[in-house]
């Protein structure tokens, strides 16, 4: 049977290479330029932005933008508006410079986009809870308008520090929404077995979900991997390009070796997936003992 | 309002296969077998996906469609480890299936590896019709992955809870990436010819490949006296529990529609309600 296959294959590959023609490539997309439409406070410490451009691609309950931000920062927020809207809206705290550069742009400023892109898909499924902390309520809402609207059985257990501190209390549907100041309580108390969950919030908040759920089906945002703590900064060492690279404490090998040459291949970004793996190193989550790290064949 | 775009991510799932017995279809050893070829195939040629799309990598030009490429490599790389587990209990439970794995080896390292010696550009064509190979087989991953989340009769029939879970984890995430393959070949090749030659040329040998390891693991199988015949698998087909010839074929079918793309095969909203509810997506995070 091999001997078969191995001779069918070279006469295949050759037939293809000889007669085949040339391969015509597609398109590619490319990055979104959006002006900002609109600005608002929604909350204490919490902005909205309305971007507009022509053609926005549609986008479902869940889905997310990267920012491209002048300083060369990204980052990514939740849509919050209406799928139905010409217009993305989104939802920024201040927690730190992204987040902060993010808040100051005001109407008329031109900001780079990639998306809208899912890692928190909606599958409109019933009966359902809803669980959000704080700016975590921006993936839910769209979330509870589209079941509302579809007729679900829903509930919402809205939780913050203080109603002033909690957007978009005044674009809840009407219906079962439970506001909480402060955490203490059980959160999936009115969660019926055999329904979904779907939960954006604080680690904390999502560990208590985790804890309580008996459900069917608990649906949390995929986060990108943590942030690294305790490293130490080296070198890693390219042996086949013949070159040296800094590593940070705070980055992976990898994440440097992709400003290097953007084609590197990686997945998972947590070390488990083995994509990454580059002669036994998996460059993703490895660091040496030393400070040198040698890499042979990149 | 079928959700789209999916950020895809390999998800770090265990399974336990202390508990799993020869016959993990109760009573069908030879519908067992016929999906146990899933484990003798899936982790050479996962693995040769893997390798494929990693060379395509530098060749993607889309900043979006790079990110959906690494997400299915890392899914990919996940259900070849995942397979070749069920192949060690096999192994320690008295079923050797070395000699078939070392010959999907050789096919998919050898025979589909890439040719020494070729230009630049013929190996950029010959890398590129491996790709359209891809997602000719993907085609089939979606078609398989969505017959398996709707299989109810699978659950009736009392299949081992831990390998149903792997079944459907890894059809859910078939079906979640099913776009993925199909739109790297048209990123690096729009013909139409690329797409229906390679479909012509993966749909027998798949075919083959699958009969050939189903009467393989049937004799291997020192606990039956069950043979591998056409009455069994069709009526293993009529009862549910595999998919019926005549379905395999308009899927294969509906690959030759000019306006045909995955995204019409299975449905994403399953697919992201079955991983939310199976046991070992749900501990892997």
């Amino acid at each position: 049977m091999l001997r078969g296959l191995t001779w069918f294959g070279t006469f295949y590959d050759a037939a293809v290479l000889r007669i085949g023609g040339r391969a015509r490539p597609g398109t590619a997309r490319d990055a979104l330029w959006l002006n900002v439409v609109e600005r608002q406070r929604v909350a204490d410490g919490v902005v909205s932005l309305r971007l507009g451009g022509t053609g926005l691609p549609a986008w479902q309950p869940g889905c997310h933008l990267d920012l491209h931000l002048p300083s060369g920062l990204r980052r990514q927020y939740s849509l919050c508006g209406n799928p139905e809207d010409d217009t993305y809206r989104i939802a920024v705290r201040e927690v730190g410079a992204g987040s902060r550069e993010v808040q100051s742009l005001h109407v008329g400023d031109r900001v780079r986009v990639r998306g809208p892109r899912n890692a928190f898909p909606f599958a409109g499924i019933g009966p359902v809870v809803f669980v959000a902390g704080g700016i975590g309520i921006t993936p839910i809402l769209p979330m509870v308008h589209a079941a509302a609207k579809a007729g679900l059985d829903w509930r919402l257990v809205y939780c913050g520090r203080s109603t002033t501190a909690m957007p978009f209390l005044d674009e809840l549907p009407i219906g079962h929404v439970d506001i909480r100041i402060g955490r203490g309580g059980p959160l999936l108390d009115d969660a019926q077995p055999g329904g979904a969950v779907y939960c954006c919030g604080p680690a904390s908040m999502l560990d208590q979900v985790r804890a309580e759920f008996s459900g069917r089906w608990l649906h949390f945002e995929r986060f990108s991997p943590p942030p690294i703590t305790g490293g130490r900064p080296f070198t890693v060492e390219l042996r086949r390009s013949g070159v040296s690279l800094h590593v940070p404490a705070d980055r992976s090998a990898l994440d440097v070796i992709r400003d290097f040459r953007p084609s590197v291949a990686h997945s998972c970004r947590q070390g488990f997936c083995g994509t990454c793996d580059v002669g036994g190193v998996r460059i993703c989550v490895d660091r040496p003992t030393g400070d040198r790290l040698v890499v042979e064949e990149l | 309002m079928e959700p789209d775009n999916l950020v895809l991510q390999p998800r770090d799932v265990q399974f336990d296969w202390s508990t799993l017995p020869m016959h993990w279809v109760p009573d069908e050893p030879v519908t067992t077998h016929v999906m146990n070829v899933l484990h003798l195939l899936l982790p050479e040629g996962e693995r040769w996906f893997v390798r494929t799309f990693q060379q395509a990598v530098p060749l993607i030009t889309d900043d979006t469609l790079r990110e959906d490429v690494l997400g299915f490599i890392g899914q990919e790389a996940m259900h070849a480890e995942a397979h070749s587990e069920v192949l060690d209990h096999l192994l320690a439970n008295g079923l050797d299936p070395r000699p078939f794995t070392r010959q999907m080896e050789h096919v998919f390292r050898r025979t589909l590896g890439p040719t020494a010696g070729l230009g630049e550009e013929q190996a950029r064509e010959q890398l590129i019709e491996r790709v359209a190979i891809v997602a000719a087989v993907e085609h089939f991953t979606a078609y398989l992955g969505d017959w398996m989340l709707n299989a109810g009769a699978l659950d009736r029939a009392g299949i081992h809870p831990v390998m149903l879970d792997l079944l459907r984890w890894h059809a859910a995430e078939e079906v979640e990436h099913r776009s993925v393959a199909y739109d790297l070949m048209c990123h690096l090749d729009r013909r139409y010819v690329r797409r229906a030659r390679t479909m012509l040329l993966v749909a027998p040998v798949l075919f083959w490949l699958w009969v050939r390891g189903a009467r393989f693991m049937v004799k291997a199988d020192k606990t039956t006296k069950a043979r591998l015949t056409w009455r069994e698998a069709m009526r293993a087909g009529r009862r549910g529990l595999l998919p019926k010839l005549s379905e395999i074929l308009r899927a294969f079918l509906r690959y030759f529609h000019p306006a045909y793309h995955p995204k019409q095969e299975g449905s994403t909203s399953q697919a992201i309600a079955y991983l939310a509810s199976s046991p070992a997506a749900r501990e892997a995070h």
